[in-house]
């Protein structure tokens, strides 16, 4: 227990991680200004007008629709502008995952319900990209400076000192982000209450929101995890730097392409940034060009899906993998 | 007196893509008992710090047996870890913390009481400095710094790996005498260092180790005293007669322009006897004791060439290299 003291004030003191906290709320602050500065809080005309174009919409779909379910019924005779999915569903406003509400006739008004996914995005980004760096300076520093020699000097129990290491680095991201996230969108709630509008935050926005929010926290722990493995292995910050920098030059962008040339089914399964894509957003789909060959008749969809639990599983796995064999070269390493 | 450190047969081979094979410790033996100030010499790469970083548990040792008050190394360091404190090398610390900072968090990771870093800051004569980040310390206060970290556990067995390191001549003095009050306070020190005088006048035993064996060891008057050829510098009026008349009495003389090298006399007296019964009368008479630079240089074979520039890593140029099967370690005194 006073090892993870240790390791947390040691971690809170290092000037890399004032600095990346320092640049979180800059951004924190430059997105709350610039918000508040593009925002106003509708008149009531404003709310009317908007109110009474979003319903005109909904009425002139909801024709579209009833007129797409008459043709298909063999009621109505089709003319050259009318849109026949296979489905009339998709016409239905009532169906659609986003519906129309006054909202998004406003301008000038931040709406939190709309901008509270993208902002939450935002932030799991930076925070991502923050647990990296942090968890890889944070053990790569030690390691090339000796910092952790002198550490052993004091507790000679290798896989006990850098299990402390990590464990301080995801128990204190954990808190941070937590803490950062709900802060943030706090804020933009304020915003979104004085000087927009909140939209429509019922229980399923608030369910959506929660689970994106925790998938979100779930992925900062991860990167930070997977810095601080690689770094451990490659002992230095910058071989976890250069690594990441390899996998998406060599692999994302270069073997993309080549799978793109040799015509490889379905590539997307090859790329992590499908997997993480699909545990951010819970599922994401792929075109699958072959999936149509030799369908001549009829309706082919040729999309796929990979959703959050395989993006999850692979994710896991890799990180799994990287921290273990972090743990098995630290216990077996000459440090000198 | 009770073991604190025994290595038996120590052996460590580094193995690197570009180099290969390297012997960094090739069957070392170290005996420190209770009470010793012992001094660990021994030229660049002979292997002094891989012994002290396999002792201490940082390098993973290929053969042999070490153990740290009792306790068998790696193994079993953590039991005594609490009683042993250590450098290696010169420790690095945060930059931007200060030394109390520094100190203050190793004391908390290992379970010592925080009120030690104001006494050990004093104990190296930082206690003014201490509030200073680190960045701004000279070469010679973070060595103080990292004596300070050994000391914090207020340790039975000390191990200083180069403590006066960039330190000046006052600073070390100041670490003499730290090293002297240690020792008579009960500490066991374990002392590694290229200031062959500082280990003469601190260290009362002494290990000397060459290209990864022990070519040395014993009380260090009693290795001394292994070389010593019993020589004396002798001044006199008519050196060549003076010379020819001690020849004739048996005794091995070596004409110098001002002076003669006699050896192999036990007694000055046979030496002025020999003169002075033949009207010659000595002015000098110096013994030629060996120090521990002479020894030291005499086993490792690192003994400055004219012509040739000395390598490190054991590497002597080739009309130097001395056999160390022939030369086999020398047992002085218990």
């Amino acid at each position: 227990m006073n090892l993870v003291r240790a390791e947390v004030e040691r971690l809170a003191g290092r000037r890399f991680v004032q600095l990346m906290v320092v640049l979180l709320l800059i951004a924190f602050a430059v997105t709350v200004a610039t918000t508040l500065a593009g925002s106003h809080r509708p008149s009531p005309g404003e709310l009317s007008r908007a109110r009474a174009q979003a319903a005109e919409d909904v009425a002139q779909m909801e024709a579209t629709h009833t007129r797409c379910l008459r043709i298909k019924a063999g009621e109505v005779i089709p003319d050259e502008n009318d849109y026949l999915p296979r489905n009339c569903a998709e016409l239905d406003p009532a169906l659609r995952s986003e519906p129309i509400t006054a909202a998004n006739y406003l301008s000038g008004v931040f709406v939190f319900a709309q901008k509270a996914e993208p902002l939450l995005y935002f932030l799991v980004a930076f925070l991502m990209l923050f647990g990296f760096l942090v968890g890889a300076s944070y053990i790569g520093a030690d390691l090339n400076s000796g910092g952790v020699v002198n550490l052993l000097l004091w507790r000679p129990r290798r896989t006990a000192v850098l299990g402390a290491k990590l464990g301080t680095l995801l128990g204190t991201l954990l808190a941070l982000s937590a803490v950062a996230s709900a802060a943030y969108l706090g804020v933009f709630w304020l915003i979104g209450q004085t000087a927009g509008l909140t939209g429509g935050t019922n229980a399923e926005f608030w369910g959506s929101l929660g689970a994106t929010y925790g998938r979100g926290l779930g992925l900062v722990l991860l990167a930070a995890a997977l810095g601080f493995a690689i770094a451990t292995l490659g002992r230095h910050t910058a071989a976890a730097l250069g690594t990441v920098a390899a996998y998406l030059v060599v692999w994302e962008l270069g073997a993309r392409l080549v799978l793109d040339i040799v015509e490889a089914v379905r590539p997307e399964r090859w790329m992590l940034s499908s997997y993480l894509a699909a545990w951010l957003s819970g599922e994401v789909h792929f075109w699958d060009r072959f999936a149509c060959d030799g369908e001549s008749a009829g309706f082919c969809d040729g999309s796929y899906a990979i959703g959050w639990g395989a993006g999850l599983a692979v994710l896991l796995t890799l990180a799994a993998v990287l921290v273990a064999a972090a743990f098995t070269t630290f216990r077996r390493r000459d440090l000198i | 007196m009770s073991a604190v450190i025994e290595i038996a047969g120590l052996h460590k081979t580094f193995h690197t893509l570009r180099q290969g094979r390297r012997t960094a410790v090739d069957g070392f033996d170290l005996l420190v008992e209770s009470g010793q100030v012992h001094g660990f010499l021994g030229p660049n790469g002979s292997g002094k710090t891989t012994t002290l970083r396999a002792l201490l548990g940082l390098v993973r040792a290929d053969g042999g047996r070490m153990s740290v008050l009792g306790a068998e190394s790696p193994g079993r360091l953590p039991e005594v870890a609490g009683r042993v404190g250590a450098i290696v090398e010169s420790p690095q610390f945060f930059a931007n913390f200060t030394a109390r900072r520094t100190l203050r968090l190793l004391a908390l990771a290992g379970g010592v009481p925080t009120t030690r870093v104001d006494a050990v800051l004093e104990q190296v004569g930082l206690r003014d400095r201490g509030d200073e980040r680190v960045r701004g310390y000279s070469l010679g206060m973070k060595q103080r710094l990292a004596v300070a970290s050994a000391l914090l556990k207020n340790p039975e067995l000390l191990i200083l790996d180069e403590p006066a390191n960039g330190l000046d001549p006052a600073g070390i003095r100041e670490m003499r005498d730290l090293m002297r009050s240690l020792a008579a306070a009960g500490v066991t020190v374990l002392l590694s260092s290229h200031i062959l005088a500082e280990i003469q006048l601190i260290c009362d035993h002494v290990t000397i180790i060459s290209r990864g064996r022990r070519v040395a060891h014993g009380r260090v008057d009693e290795v001394l005293a292994g070389f010593d050829q019993h020589e004396w510098r002798v001044g006199v009026a008519e050196p060549e007669r003076a010379a020819e008349l001690l020849a004739r009495a048996g005794v091995s003389v070596t004409v110098h322009p001002d002076h003669l090298l006699v050896a192999g006399v036990d007694d000055a007296e046979v030496i002025s006897r020999t003169l002075g019964e033949q009207g010659l009368w000595v002015r000098e008479l110096v013994p030629l004791r060996p120090d521990l630079e002479s020894v030291f240089l005499e086993l490792t074979g690192d003994a400055p060439h004219p012509a040739l520039p000395r390598q490190v890593d054991g590497t002597a140029p080739d009309d130097m290299v001395i056999d160390l099967d022939v030369r086999e370690s020398r047992e002085v005194g218990a």
